[in-house]
């Protein structure tokens, strides 16, 4: 049991230090931001980027709190990449692999699986087509049940591949009040998205 | 060591059954005798407060998201519940939680959890009367309390809170870690006397084995996995075949196996508890857990669907002819869901098979004209070259 019993004190450490406030927190300011040297986007107003234990693999920005609302940058997913690691322990697990040939539906059950890998539970509330990134692309809105605090989370996300690799900017928050205060504010900036050079 | 946190949140209650059955031998399961009706404790003790704090979490379940409100589902996972633990059973609150992952948690207090991932794979009452005796076993045995009075450190203490789903962080991380499960000395206590409570109650034990087979099958479904190997759980206890043959041993024939009134009380469910499922993205399990399921129900459209699907997504090898197998033959079942004919159109789309991918988006729209992608599927018609 060693192998637990370290994890244990990992989980624990990471988490003391992330609600002690030892997460690094930056601002991102109004105005144009590239994101991962690659992703251009218009901003109407600051938004803070977290990284560490609670922030997962891609850049991560939230208004309201780590815990509370997430919008998460995918930048040039390739094929064959992973979009998000394993969860501790779950290495059994299958790997949430991007195909470069993968259909809106295919990409949309790829961000669902990685959603609800800790129990939460997904809804696709709606799956359109819409301009992103200057050409084709697709937009998702969904409903999660949160499992850990079994809070109600509305998403919405604007996905497209260019050149076989994923990119989306995909937006959650607690169905009342945080997520309809934003909503309008994520599609005018998934709007303004383009690629550098 | 290797963990499996599907074996953790699905396992650390229920599936130790089969580990302790060998040494259940030693005790006589008829030796068992069950206590009288607890009376509440004392709000100043410690067991007091434990219940105060799971009364607050249980007032947060009812009010919550993920508990299933199913009258008629409600109703029978009570009467199984009682069946099982006679003059308890008024002390004894079973809620159905939408969680697609194999676990139950009791709480002291006698609010029990069943989740929906393990709903969807007990085949009938026997086997859920397997978990539900088996939780009913640490109540009656007030392993909660024991588990608490140990919890000397304040980590400790807290792992002990997330067991029962509480809420935060916190609770969610070490939930995930699999760091909570009852001392191995409780867990067979449990499974010792969940098999004398299905024993009494008339219940088929020899269904007890069958729910271990059948979650070993589904993680072995994933290549190079070797739950014997690798698990926490496989590693810490007996050999399997030990396991089996011991429940073996046990079995008591000519019991109830149930399994229309599980099938009945389950058939509302049913589309959620499926959609869950294949929403998981743990494609090898949930093929593994449909082959099963079709082998036993061959007629339903549903489950030939859903493994179809899980075929179509995992999209290894030779998935896409057979999950073109399974579609064509789900539409040639009763009641085919109108998803078969969008997965149909998908996997058409993706071969350049013009005709047959507008044939099958059109049926598609044609029945669920109000999809959540419809939008999606008629850009796609639009887009297909004539």
């Amino acid at each position: 049991m060693k192998a637990t019993i370290h994890l244990s004190r990992v989980l624990l450490l990471a988490l003391v230090l992330a609600l002690a406030g030892c997460a690094t927190i930056s601002k991102v300011e109004r105005g144009q931001q590239v994101v991962k040297d690659r992703l251009v986007v218009q901003l109407d107003g600051p938004w803070n980027q977290f990284d560490g234990t609670l922030a997962g693999t891609w850049p991560t920005w939230t208004v309201e709190g780590q815990t509370v609302d997430r919008l998460v940058f995918v930048v040039g997913l390739k094929d064959g990449g992973e979009l998000a690691p394993p969860l501790p322990g779950a290495k059994d697990q299958r790997p949430l692999t991007f195909r470069a040939n993968m259909q809106p539906h295919e990409i949309v059950a790829l961000y669902q699986a990685f959603l609800t890998r800790d129990g939460s539970t997904f809804t696709l509330d709606k799956l359109e087509p819409v301009r992103f990134l200057e050409g084709s692309g697709f937009r998702f809105r969904f409903s999660v049940v949160r499992r850990f605090d079994d809070v109600r989370i509305s998403g919405m996300g604007y996905a497209a591949v260019r050149g076989g690799e994923l990119f989306a900017i995909v937006y959650s928050a607690p169905r009342l009040g945080f997520f309809p205060r934003y909503e309008a504010q994520i599609d005018k900036m998934a709007q303004s998205a383009r690629l550098r050079g | 060591m290797k963990r499996r946190p599907f074996l953790m949140w699905g396992c650390a209650h229920c599936a130790l059954l089969a580990a302790s059955a060998a040494r259940a031998q030693v005790t006589p399961p008829a030796a068992w005798t069950q206590p009288p009706r607890f009376a509440a404790p004392h709000p100043g003790s410690d067991e007091g407060g434990l219940w105060a704090q799971m009364a607050r979490e249980e007032q947060r379940l009812r009010r919550g998201a993920s508990v299933i409100r199913d009258p008629k589902l409600d109703a029978y996972l009570k009467a199984v519940s009682c069946r099982l633990v006679g003059d308890h059973c008024e002390d004894l609150r079973v809620y159905a939680v939408r969680t697609p992952l194999f676990n139950a948690v009791m709480a002291p207090n006698g609010m029990m959890q069943i989740w929906s991932g393990l709903l969807l794979r007990v085949e009938n009452e026997a086997q859920l009367a397997t978990i539900v005796g088996h939780e009913a076993g640490h109540y009656l045995q007030r392993h909660s309390v024991e588990r608490l009075r140990d919890a000397k450190s304040r980590s400790a203490a807290m792992t002990f809170f997330a067991a029962f789903g509480l809420v935060g962080a916190l609770a969610q991380l070490l939930a995930v870690a699999g760091l909570y499960s009852y001392s191995r000395d409780q867990e067979r206590e449990a499974d010792r006397v969940g098999l004398v409570l299905m024993q009494r109650a008339g219940y088929d034990t020899r269904e007890a084995a069958k729910v271990w087979d059948n979650l070993l099958d589904e993680l072995k479904a994933r290549p190079g996995a070797d739950p014997e190997k690798d698990s926490i759980l496989f590693a810490t206890h007996p050999g399997i075949a030990e396991r089996r043959d011991a429940l073996v041993q046990m079995a008591q024939p000519d019991g109830e196996v149930g399994e229309a009134a599980l099938r009945e009380a389950l058939k509302p469910a049913q589309p959620m508890l499926l959609a869950d499922e294949l929403a998981r993205g743990q494609y090898d399990q949930t093929i593994a857990l449909l082959d099963r399921l079709v082998a036993r129900e061959p007629q339903r459209a549903d489950l030939r669907y859903t493994r179809g699907e899980a075929r179509r997504l995992r999209a290894d090898g030779n998935d896409v002819m057979l999950a073109v197998d399974d579609f064509k033959q789900t539409i040639a079942l009763a009641e085919p869901p109108p998803a078969v004919y969008r997965s149909l159109g998908l996997v058409y789309r993706d071969q350049r098979q013009r005709d047959a991918a507008v044939q099958s988006f059109s049926r598609y729209l044609e029945l669920a004209p109000d999809a959540a992608d419809a939008g999606m599927i008629k850009s796609y018609l639009e887009e297909l070259p004539s």
